[in-house]
């Protein structure tokens, strides 16, 4: 097609969106390749898929931050994933000191890159971190060209842009439908069925409920008028703040029939938005669906058969602290988060409770800490929840997590149980500092074996023998503590020997924790400095990042 | 995932780095830099094993008509002996380019 964006690749799409004079940051020249490929058998790429690119639209300072979907579906992982957060941090820095630039990122991913896992996630909840920051000074566009469209941990970061502009040519999900398949089975989606897939997930039914903000046809011209012309406005769709209203849609959603798509739209077009209030959970006779994050929210705040008005998401103040959980209920009316997953529900009260902890304490010195527990085995795989956009209720959680940490309250993850996926990305990992036990049974990953070895077009052995050579495709705790990441792994205390003791000793790893963060900057640099960080972990994160700060201003 | 290396000796010596191409399905990327010794290394990581000399024969014709002296990398996915070439070329005509 003459003059197609969606044609071009990442490079040349930043190009086209820049005027004439450009320059690329660590460029494919600079040798900032993923070490963590060509260990798993799987060829690398120079710039690892991501383009930084500095100029000007239409006059105005831009950074275009565009990601190539051709290589590895467009994943993002260490290095990659640390090139858009440095450059993202220096056009944060910039605009703090009355330098506007304007950031805009070209989404054509599959989220995380599954080959890289918790990597991908850290990262991703750092790329939402300075997204959240640079909200404050400059718009943030989004656009979703298509071919892979944007998926995974990173549509929970378009959800979280300023203005979304996408062709007809994109999809926009949080899970994909092979995934959806491969977790839920066929009858829930059907992924060879590319009409369905096409009229849930394209941006025509997604621009009729809210998901994205424009349409517009594939020419290069079309494509960079609507982008300056959202710079122009200081377009914001708000996109997260529409929990309010979310949350009285999902009030009236009948959930004895299966939802589709024109159902969808009439409900989405009648629904009024009305005030929800998630109060403290209370005691109670009759005990919760068991789980581990249940158990040690009971403990840690002292209400026994702790239950709520949103029967999945506990939380109440305890000794000037606030505890977040999210819990599995075995009865729960969305058959997709009884174990535990976050789903609709559970990210938008999520989000409805830190937003009111952060209103609440707006005027005072002081910021209540807030303690998310984490046990959440992964965030909800169900067709309603794509239809209706599950990426939003999760990246609305995300976001109020990081306003609650950028507005001062250390934001502390404790993890006894799972910390997976997009459930890890809304509830764990926009936390200042995470504190873990070391038991087996913990799982800390991207995504379940299955899916992972089906989507990567792997044996399950195959995804084994790999997890052997790179820490971060690991399932377990002890080899994400490799990556540098945690503040403390708690050596001696099982996922559920919550005892008396135990709990005063994790009362009091948690107080440290909160006293680590006073007088220091509310990012998530944390993760980069930790002796583990430094020496290993992070290794390439650091180098990219002293890459990207050298040649910002050159 | 091979890894495969060549040498050539080589007498003309290019001015500028330059990279074309993406690894993407079917294609790969290319990195031609300048290099002050007097023959040009070719290291080549590819998805597809056992084409080793099916790389020689590509990279002796190359060669033989533009003997250039340069270090290249070569990351393919599984591009066909054509669409090397091309790239190849792409990357010379990205040699002369002023810009």
């Amino acid at each position: 097609m003459k003059n197609s964006f969606v044609e071009l690749h990442a490079r040349e799409r930043a190009e086209a969106l820049l005027d004439d004079d450009v320059r690329e940051l660590v460029g494919p020249l600079d040798n900032m390749i993923s070490p963590h490929l060509e260990p798993q058998g799987i060829v690398p790429e120079s710039d690892d898929g991501v383009v930084l690119m500095r100029g000007t639209i239409n006059g105005k300072s831009a950074l275009v931050i565009s990601i190539e979907g051709k290589f590895q579906g467009g994943g993002i992982g260490e290095v990659s994933g640390a090139k858009i957060v440095a450059a993202l941090e220096k056009a944060l820095e910039d605009n703090q000191a009355g330098k506007t630039i304007y950031p805009v990122l070209v989404l054509d991913t599959g989220g995380v890159r599954l080959q890289e896992a918790n990597y991908g996630l850290l990262s991703i909840s750092e790329i939402q971190n300075a997204v959240i920051a640079l909200k404050k000074f400059v718009p943030v566009i989004g656009l979703v060209p298509g071919r892979v469209g944007s998926f995974g941990g990173m549509s929970i970061t378009a959800s979280i842009l300023s203005y979304l502009i996408a062709t007809k040519k994109a999809r926009i999900a949080l899970n994909g439908p092979e995934v959806i398949e491969q977790e839920a089975g066929v009858r829930e989606f059907d992924s060879s069925d590319k009409d369905l897939i096409w009229n849930t997930l394209g941006t025509k039914q997604r621009l009729a409920t809210g998901l994205v903000d424009e349409v517009v046809e594939d020419t290069v011209d079309n494509i960079k008028k609507s982008v300056s012309d959202a710079i122009d406005a200081k377009k914001d769709a708000h996109r997260t703040e529409n929990i309010d209203f979310y949350l009285s849609l999902l009030d009236k959603l009948d959930l004895s029939k299966k939802l589709d798509i024109d159902g969808y739209r009439k409900l989405y077009s009648e629904v009024k938005s009305e005030k929800h209030v998630i109060d403290d959970a209370v005691g109670s006779n009759t005990p919760g669906t068991k789980s581990r994050g249940r158990v040690w929210f009971e403990k840690l705040t002292g209400i026994k058969n702790a239950k709520s008005s949103v029967s999945t998401v506990l939380h109440a103040e305890k000794d000037g602290k606030e505890y977040v959980a999210i819990v599995p209920d075995a009865d729960n009316k969305f058959p997709r988060v009884r174990d535990g997953e976050v789903g609709l529900e559970e990210g938008f009260a999520v989000a409805s409770i830190v937003n009111k902890v952060v209103a609440d304490d707006a005027d005072k010195d002081i910021k209540r800490p807030i303690i998310m527990v984490v046990d959440v085995p992964s965030q909800a795989y169900g067709y309603q929840e794509e239809l209706i956009g599950i990426h939003v209720a999760l990246g609305s959680s995300a976001a109020a997590y990081a306003k609650a940490r950028q507005a001062g309250h250390p934001v502390i993850a404790f993890i006894p149980g799972d910390a997976v996926s997009g459930g890890f990305l809304a509830h764990g990992l926009q936390s200042n500092r995470l504190i873990a036990l070391d038991d087996t049974s913990i799982t800390i990953q991207a995504m379940s074996k299955a899916s992972a070895a089906r989507i990567t077009q792997r044996t399950i052995a195959e995804l084994e023998e790999a997890t052997k050579h790179v820490p971060a495709m690991a399932y377990d705790i002890d080899n994400y503590e490799k990556l540098g990441a945690l503040y403390k792994l708690v050596k001696g205390i099982g996922s559920y020997d919550a005892t008396d003791e135990n709990v005063a000793k994790i009362n009091s790893i948690i107080d440290e924790a909160i006293q680590t963060t006073v007088g220091k900057p509310a990012d998530l640099h944390f993760r980069y400095e930790t002796p583990i960080a430094i020496e290993s972990g992070r290794k390439a994160t650091n180098a990219v990042r002293k890459a990207v700060f050298e040649q910002w201003n050159a | 995932m091979e890894k495969l290396h060549f040498s050539f000796d080589t007498k003309e010596p290019i001015q500028k780095p330059v990279h074309v191409g993406v690894v993407a399905s079917g294609d790969l990327e290319v990195i031609f830099r300048p290099t002050t010794d007097t023959k040009s290394d070719i290291n080549i990581v590819t998805g597809s094993d056992g084409f080793k000399e099916v790389w020689q024969n590509v990279l002796d014709r190359f060669f033989a008509r533009y003997p250039i002296q340069a270090n290249i990398e070569i990351n393919d996915f599984g591009s066909t002996p054509g669409v090397v070439n091309l790239r190849l070329t792409q990357a010379m005509e990205a040699l002369k380019d002023e810009k």
